[in-house]
């Protein structure tokens, strides 16, 4: 009945970097999006399936503002793992991405992650050069563009999460 | 163990001027009972000289910083001061490491507990203080939950103890010997514990899950996720405490309560309303989890490996609740019941209108088809059943059928007119009760016609052709063609009965008839009775038997009862038989009716002669006359003569003797040959000679002795007549003595004359046969 690994990881993000559309489609969820204005977290469910092991990864959708400072980190408690959303078409999203990683990283000490710059298939307004994402790749991050419409990039990143998070 | 003098010493040295104890006289008296307890030691310590210089100087050069170094420690240890600062320095620390050996607890917990105590005694208030943050929630919690279990109980004890019910829960908890409270629990709780999560309350992931087996839930992972964001929402939301949070919820009928343990959360999910002794149970069973899974939950990080049997615990709580029978409200109950007794009853009175209306058609069917019912009206007013119509007297009672259709009579009001009804079996019936047929008639239907079957007394049978002449017109025909007449065996009996009674009488007139022609028989009464011929009548003995003449005339004797008196009949012919009988006529003699005579003919003896007149002179007036003139007697023609000769001879006697004189035997048998003839010819004529011997004596001699001299003359006589052949018998003697003499003899008188008087004389007399 109950599966034998199961993970907490969060998805982290900017206002409206499209975290839920990017998992919409692709996890098993029963809550509405309601729950995201009115509770503040929406419970959702991806089953990652590794050549050894299935993993369950219990994701916590957080809402996403822009503001980190109002982002209430009790949600983050026994987290093994999360996912950093930003939009690649608003640079800024990046930095609150990153500063949530900081504040994360502070607050629970160093967790596995997987950081997803969304809406790559808006190609004309992509606003993150490839410099970035080499320099984010260099400082050691795993980082992926993603596009909810496409699905490009998120199996990767949850089965990427789910090796590190399970390892 | 090595011990060195100095260090012996050392440690013998008194601590103060304590001069009380000659320690070192101890310390040897110690060191001794060593080596005596221990012989090796002695050697060691010989082995090595106090005060070998050398070796004093090879030590510090040896192990000299160690002696200081230990020196220095020894300083340490020895001064409390600074050995309480040197471990106080380490003692957090120190514990902090020993934290998980368990034997830390126990080494700590009579510290604390004398700790705690001290600190109460001195000043309650400073653990109050401490206290006071945590314990009052919990206190207010236990006794809010408390009350609430109290007055559920309370509520339950009082609405259920004076039921039936409650008394029947009461006998219960006498005889499991549990409490009342808890037997009513038992029976009240309308709730059932649907699912049962066990949740990490550190991931939120979920550890372990069961439902029940009716109940539907999403996906328990996410549904325990979710739980736990919901409890941070809240408690983010108004600030709670670390370790509070959301442990009631409830939703329609659907409860949500949570227990949180120190690793884990139990979320019962309830459907209806559970008693707060539940919060108990979960507590309980949580606390058995965290017991028993100590370090698997405190370790959890979303593998349930280990964790698997936690399923088993959550299962009794699942099964807790799901043993709870439904209940429904009292007020509800009630209602239900109402409303439900309400549609019985309307239902009841549906289907007994119903019942009712098929009774009337069914009762109005079965009238119809009843002959000599016609139904002109029937329905329903003011609530009753009504009918009207005809009704032949004869036909079925409406009242009969209305029981038998199972119709109450009161609802029906009917009004029936009589009428005549010609409908066959009415006719039928009415002729069964005019006719009244006996058993042996049937009466039945055969198209319009009415047969009549069977055999009958032919007064029925009469009868019934009369009315089958009367019935009216329309009515169907009676046919009695069909019924024998029974009498007829009878009637023939009686007419053979009668004809053989009619024989019979014929037979008995003739009879009687021939009676009355009988002369001799008369008959004063005839008659026939009861079968009995009866006879009554006068008969002359000499008359025919009246029972001799049944045979001839065919009549059973049997059968008759004769009575006839004795009379005389002066018929002439029962005259001459009476005559006949009474004269016994001789042979010789014919009596014959001659008119109104009776004349005898023939010849007889006189002596029957003379008594023939006699009678026939005695004969009453009226009866026929007797001619006995024209019988002659027999004594005057050859029976005469022969007397006459014998009756003239006499045989004569000497004087004085007594036999025949001499030359008397020509005369004897001269006698004898006459009356043996004589005999013989009366014997023919049916008449008895007699003949009497007379003795004589003449005058002489004495009187007496003359008598008896003819007496003896006589006798002998009689014997010579015996001698010659004549039955004596017929010979009679008699002596007359002197007293007859044929001559005169007085003395006088000649000889001659005397001697004609001795003699013996003879006399004949005729008889009628015996």
């Amino acid at each position: 009945m109950t599966p034998v690994l199961q993970r907490k990881v969060c998805m982290l993000g900017g206002f409206s970097v499209g975290k839920t559309s990017l998992v919409k489609r692709y996890v098993q969820s029963i809550f509405s999006e309601t729950y995201l204005t009115t509770v503040g977290v929406k419970i959702d469910k991806k089953t990652v399936d590794l050549s050894d092991r299935s993993v369950t990864l219990i994701l916590w959708d957080l809402a996403g503002e822009d503001d980190i400072n109002t982002f209430r980190m009790t949600n983050m408690r026994g987290a093994a793992g999360y996912v950093l959303v930003a939009d690649g078409t608003r640079p800024s999203t990046l930095d609150v991405a990153l500063s949530l990683r900081q504040r994360v990283d502070a607050e629970n000490g160093p967790l596995p992650f997987v950081l997803l710059l969304n809406k790559s298939d808006l190609k004309e307004q992509w606003a993150i050069g490839d410099a970035k994402m080499e320099e984010l790749r260099q400082s050691g991050l795993w980082v992926q563009p993603s596009s909810a419409r496409t699905g490009e990039g998120v199996e990767d990143a949850f089965k990427e999460l789910a090796i590190r998070a399970s390892s | 163990m090595s011990t060195s003098p100095d260090i012996l010493e050392g440690l013998l040295r008194a601590p103060s001027g304590d001069d009380a104890i000659d320690r070192k006289a101890l310390a040897k008296l110690l060191v001794e009972i060593a080596e005596s307890l221990k012989p090796e030691l002695r050697a060691e310590r010989n082995g090595v000289l106090p005060n070998d210089l050398q070796l004093e100087q090879l030590r510090s050069l040896l192990v000299g910083r160690e002696i200081e170094t230990l020196s220095r420690l020894t300083g340490v240890v020895d001064d409390p001061e600074r050995l309480a600062a040197v471990i106080g320095r380490i003692l957090p620390t120190a514990i902090a490491q020993a934290t998980s050996d368990e034997r830390m607890g126990h080494v700590l917990a009579p510290v604390m507990e004398k700790a705690a105590e001290s600190s109460i005694r001195n000043d309650p208030a400073t653990l109050v203080n401490i206290l006071y943050p945590t314990i009052v929630p919990a206190i207010r919690k236990s006794i809010g939950e408390t009350i609430d279990a109290t007055l559920q109980r309370l509520n339950q004890t009082l609405k259920y103890s004076l039921t039936l019910r409650g008394l029947k829960w009461r006998w219960e908890a006498w005889r499991t010997g549990s409490s009342f409270a808890e037997v009513a629990l038992k029976h009240t709780l309308i709730y059932q514990v649907e699912h049962v999560f066990l949740v990490h309350r550190h991931t939120g992931l979920l550890i372990a899950h069961v439902a029940a087996e009716n109940a539907v839930s999403q996906d328990p992972q996410l549904v325990s996720s979710m739980l736990i964001a919901i409890q941070d929402f809240v408690r983010d939301s108004f600030s709670g405490a670390e370790h509070q949070g959301v442990d009631s919820v409830r939703l329609g009928e659907l409860r949500l309560w949570s227990e949180p343990g120190p690793f884990a959360l139990l979320v019962a999910v309830i459907r209806g309303d559970p008693p707060e002794a539940l919060h108990e149970t979960l507590r309980n069973t949580l606390s058995r989890i965290h017991a028993e899974r100590h370090h698997a939950l405190e370790n959890f990080n979303g593998d349930s490996e280990g964790l698997g049997d936690v399923d088993a615990r959550l299962r009794e709580l699942v099964a807790l609740g799901e043993h709870a029978p439904p209940r429904v409200g009292l007020a509800r109950m009630v209602i239900w019941g109402l409303v439900l007794l309400l549609l019985l009853l309307a239902g009841t009175w549906a289907v007994w209108w119903w019942n009712n209306q098929q009774l009337w058609a069914d009762y109005l069917e079965r009238l119809r088809a009843q002959p000599g019912i016609v139904i002109t009206e029937a329905g329903k007013r003011d609530g009753k059943f009504v009918v009207s119509g005809l009704r032949d007297p004869l036909a079925v009672d409406p009242q009969a059928v209305l029981r038998e259709a199972g119709v109450n009579p009161a609802w029906v009001v009917a009004s029936w007119l009589p009428y005549q009804s010609l409908d066959p079996q009415m006719v039928l019936k009415r002729l069964d009760a005019t006719l009244k047929p006996p058993p042996t008639v049937t009466l039945e239907i055969a198209g319009n016609r009415i047969v009549a079957r069977g055999s009958a007394p032919r007064a029925w049978i009469e009868e019934a052709r009369a009315i089958a002449q009367s019935l009216p017109a329309g009515a169907p025909s009676f046919d009695v063609a069909g019924v024998a007449n029974a009498d007829e065996a009878e009637e023939q009996r009686q007419q053979a009965e009668e004809q053989r009674r009619q024989a019979e009488e014929r037979q008995w007139q003739a009879y009687v008839a021939r009676l009355r022609d009988e002369p001799g028989i008369v008959v004063t009464q005839s008659e026939v009775r009861d079968g009995k011929f009866i006879l009554s009548g006068l008969r002359d003995p000499l008359a025919i038997d009246p029972l001799s003449l049944l045979g001839e005339a065919g009549i059973d004797p049997a059968r008759v009862e004769a009575q006839f008196d004795p009379y005389q009949g002066l018929d002439p012919q029962f005259v001459l038989k009476r005559l006949e009988a009474s004269l016994n006529p001789p042979p010789s003699v014919t009596l014959k009716v001659d008119g109104d005579r009776i004349v005898a003919q023939g010849e007889a003896s006189s002596p029957w002669i003379v008594r023939a007149r006699r009678v026939g002179n005695s004969l009453p007036a009226g009866a026929p006359v007797l001619d006995v003139s024209s019988v002659r007697d027999i004594s005057e023609g050859a029976l005469g003569k022969l007397r006459d000769a014998i009756q003239a001879r006499s045989i004569n006697f000497d004087s004085g003797k007594s036999l025949p004189s001499a030359g008397q035997e020509q005369v004897l048998d001269e006698v004898a040959r006459d009356l043996n003839e004589l005999v013989k010819l009366s014997s023919t004529l049916h008449a008895v000679t007699r003949m009497t011997l007379t003795g004589h004596a003449d005058s002489q001699g004495q009187g007496t002795s003359n008598l008896s001299l003819s007496m003896a003359r006589a006798e002998a006589v009689r014997a010579l007549l015996k001698k010659r052949g004549v039955d004596p018998d017929l010979l009679q003697v008699r002596g007359a003595g002197q007293l007859e003499p044929v001559a005169d003899d007085t003395p006088a008188a000649a000889a001659a004359a005397r001697s004609a008087n001795r003699r013996v004389s003879f006399s004949i007399g005729f008889e009628e046969e015996p």
